[in-house]
């Protein structure tokens, strides 16, 4: 009897004491355009990035030519096949539209759209109409043998005012679009984070690809707020390519 | 803790405010250093991913015409630079000025287009970005 009545008062004070609300993360919503500076970096987002970390400067509008790699030290066969690589292959119908991988295309000078639900946020890009949705609802990983996609799989958490963004399934791509590609075991770490005026948004993103790097590699990546402002479809037009195969 | 920056070849100069991203490598197709400029006559604009894109005709001497193509930055970027859908059309004469390709074709990337009457079109590909 005691017993039951002290579960009918713990109940009764679950309903008295409203349950403490969630804490409050900052709201990343809405249009982030590129800028073209990228300098100067945020010191506190870089000093996260592990050790043995390449960080390349290629974010935005420069991009590496070919041959360099940005510091990541390549394995002797993924070096192999960059260096097989000839820039006029990507200029054909087959290629031309084929969509980067994130880990490539997130740093590219495109806006993306932020739409975020305490369960999950949806990042939708510019750049080759992609869209990520990262399941912040405390899910593991999809299983292994899962399908890998150009966008992968992303659970995301919060720590502090940083959003962390877990990505695996990445579908082999490119890493710096002069020849050097992923393999399908590339695990890529997000931080993002707001000014404190609220008007850029920052992020890292680090990643590890033991079977093509002997080190890993990173990017610092920022954006502007563009209130009012909306992504616009890519619909790519691979005849494009046509173009520069008819010039002679 | 061993952390490298390495900065891209690419962010030298002009260079650095007109590459855009292209899923090609702009770094690799184009050699900034090489300016090309041909005037001649629109046959076709293409306001489309991944690059916009100008067929012109040059007339050389003796009759012969040159089939020349600019590609622009993504149509995003020309939109933000005063550019539109409709701001060119087969016929119209222009003046194209822009980095030429590696590999010596026919082909460059745009940095500037005047009309017939000399004003240039949106702001140029070698200005800021604003």
């Amino acid at each position: 009897m005691r017993a039951s009545l002290a579960a009918i008062a713990a109940a009764g004070l679950a309903f008295a004491v409203p349950a403490a609300p969630p804490a409050a993360h900052p709201d990343l919503s809405g249009f982030w355009g590129p800028m073209r500076q990228q300098h100067p970096v945020d010191a506190a987002l870089m000093a996260k990035l592990p050790p043995n970390t390449a960080v390349l400067d290629d974010s935005g509008v420069a991009e590496f030519p070919q041959g360099e790699y940005g510091g990541l030290k390549l394995k002797p066969a993924a070096l192999a096949e960059a260096r097989k690589w000839k820039p006029e292959d990507e200029m054909t119908v087959a290629r031309t539209c084929a969509a980067p991988s994130i880990v490539y295309a997130i740093q590219g000078p495109f806006p993306f759209e932020v739409y975020q639900t305490p369960q999950v946020i949806v990042f939708r890009y510019e750049y080759f109409d992609q869209v990520r949705i990262i399941f912040t609802d405390g899910r593991p990983h999809l299983p292994a043998n899962a399908p890998h996609t150009k966008v992968g799989d992303s659970i995301g958490h919060w720590e502090g005012d940083e959003l962390v963004v877990d990505t695996t399934h990445l579908a082999p791509a490119t890493i710096t679009n002069n020849g050097l590609n992923h393999s399908a075991g590339l695990h890529m770490v997000e931080r993002y984070k707001l000014s404190p005026d609220r008007k850029r948004l920052m992020a890292t993103e680090w990643f590890e690809d033991p079977a093509v790097l002997d080190n890993n590699g990173a990017r610092y990546i920022q954006w502007t707020a563009q209130p009012g402002n909306h992504v616009a479809g890519y619909d790519c037009d691979p005849s494009f390519a046509l173009n520069y195969q008819q010039g002679k | 803790m061993t952390r490298t920056w390495v900065f891209a070849v690419a962010i030298a100069g002009s260079f650095a405010a007109t590459a855009a991203g292209a899923h090609h490598s702009f770094a690799a197709f184009f050699d900034p250093t090489k300016s090309v400029t041909v005037k001649g006559t629109v046959t076709a604009f293409a306001f489309t991913n991944p690059h916009g894109l100008i067929a012109i005709d040059v007339p050389k001497p003796g009759g012969a015409v040159e089939h020349w193509r600019a590609e622009t930055n993504a149509p995003v970027i020309l939109e933000r630079r005063g550019w539109a859908r409709d701001t060119l059309k087969a016929g119209d004469v222009v003046t194209l000025r822009g980095w030429a390709s590696r590999d010596g074709k026919p082909y460059i990337r745009l940095v500037q287009a005047n009309r017939a009457d000399g004003s240039v079109i949106g702001v140029p590909f070698d200005s800021s970005d604003k």
